[in-house]
């Protein structure tokens, strides 16, 4: 039996105690003979998560890319879709190595299995709404990933992160330095103040779940994760609002020194109309459920970016099966 | 007294790293020449990059320039992108190819 047809509790051998153990020593775990079914399982499951985010990026930035107003620009953005590659290959080599089935998990899927952030299921149509989502996406993106990286228990991803940290740096600046530049110009910001109004909450909600709602338990005694979810959330306010005052860019959030917290300053969560592009913040808030229903209906770019992705092996996988048939001539 | 000017300009080269691995512009070998125009209290750089293709082209020639325009002799900065010499790995200084092996990357 190969180990994509292997089941967790087949492929991990160590108990839960025997996890905790090797961790409170201080070690950190290497691959699967360090695992627990759950801990097996929890590492695929965020491992999956952030490699489908990276992978889903490069067609999301490539739609965006073409707006690029020179081509060192369009460079710069091709740059950074081949930097997601390459992050998203890394997840997916891993889970490799944990047993999954990685053509099967990347070229195999469903569109609506994949387990990427809603935000890019809507369309990035300009170069002011790319360089917003380096600014933003991005943002949250190494806010998750550094966290990771401080708190991972499993060694081969936490090494592994400090380079992806360093690359989606330059994405960042990348992102913060185009921003500044078109806010210079009062058209160039009317764009980007656009570009905010409908990406700045749907990211938002990239972090999930508020903490009431969400029980972390094994994800934080294991290490998938080192802060919860409200905590990202501020972490990453933190790190864009003071940016976005910085350029004069509205934001829905403020800092309150009282409370010593960011403050979301619109209904949230709230309905979103992807094909407008707008927040119906008139209707009030929704409920977490209306969210995560809208989530697993994915958005208007879903089938078209799993389709780009799975193209070209799709193809050969096609051209193959074809060679193999019978001709059929006596 | 130009020759201490450009000595100190080097060094303050150092201070300008790569935007994605900690090594500066003068460790990768990218800085072809240097010269200080006192007269026009400018400085003259030739400047090559690792690929033609290179992202951080415009970041890079932006951080030379801030950090070069902090010297009190700078009051201009001119920047010549050049391809010749290619710029090949030999290129890098042995205390950055040092630091590259202890980040893992091949140099």
């Amino acid at each position: 039996m190969t180990p994509t047809e292997m089941t967790a509790e087949e492929l991990a051998p160590r108990t839960e105690d025997e996890v905790r153990a090797h961790l409170a020593a201080g070690k950190l775990v290497e691959g699967l003979p360090h695992m627990s079914p759950e801990y097996l399982k929890g590492i695929r499951r965020i491992l999956t998560v952030s490699a489908d985010t990276e992978l889903v990026s490069a067609p999301a930035y490539l739609r965006a890319a073409q707006h690029a107003p020179a081509l060192n620009n369009f460079g710069s953005a091709i740059s950074i879709c081949q930097d997601e590659l390459a992050h998203a290959h890394i997840g997916y080599r891993l889970l490799g190595d944990l047993g999954v089935d990685m053509p099967r998990l990347i070229y195999e899927r469903e569109p609506a299995a994949f387990k990427y952030p809603y935000a890019f299921d809507v369309p990035l149509d300009s170069w002011h709404e790319l360089v917003m989502a380096n600014t933003l996406y991005d943002q949250a993106g190494f806010v998750l990933l550094s966290d990771v990286h401080r708190s991972s228990t499993f060694g081969p991803w936490k090494r592994a992160l400090a380079k992806v940290d360093k690359e989606e740096t330059f994405h960042l600046r990348h992102g913060r330095t185009w921003v500044k530049k078109l806010c210079a110009d009062p058209e160039e910001k009317r764009r980007i103040q656009a570009a905010a109004d409908w990406m700045f909450i749907l990211t938002l909600e990239w972090f999930g779940l508020p903490d009431e709602r969400k029980r972390h338990g094994i994800q934080l005694e294991y290490g998938f994760k080192g802060l919860s979810n409200d905590e990202l959330r501020q972490e990453w306010m933190a790190a864009v609002v003071p940016f976005m005052d910085e350029v004069g860019i509205d934001v829905p959030a403020h800092h309150d020194a009282e409370a010593g917290r960011y403050v979301i300053d619109c209904p949230f969560p709230a309905r979103f109309d992807s094909e407008e592009k707008r927040w119906r913040l008139e209707d009030g808030a929704i409920t977490w459920d209306e969210v995560m229903t809208r989530w697993k209906g994915r958005g208007p770019m879903n089938e078209e970016y799993v389709a780009r992705l799975q193209k070209g092996y799709k193809g050969r996988k096609r051209n193959v099966a074809r060679r193999s048939e019978p001709t059929g001539t006596a | 007294m130009n020759s201490e000017v450009e000595a100190r300009l080097w060094r303050a080269l150092q201070d300008v790293e790569d935007p994605e691995i900690p090594i500066s512009v003068v460790g990768m070998g990218l800085i072809v020449s240097l010269a200080y125009r006192p007269e026009e209290r400018a400085v003259d750089l030739e400047l090559t990059f690792t690929a033609m293709g290179c992202p951080a082209m415009d970041f890079i020639q932006d951080d030379i320039r801030e950090r070069l325009l902090q010297e009190p002799e700078v009051g201009d900065v001119r920047i010549e992108v050049v391809w010749d010499p290619v710029w090949t790995r030999s290129r890098i200084r042995e205390d950055a190819r040092a630091t590259m092996r202890s980040l893992g990357i091949v140099a």
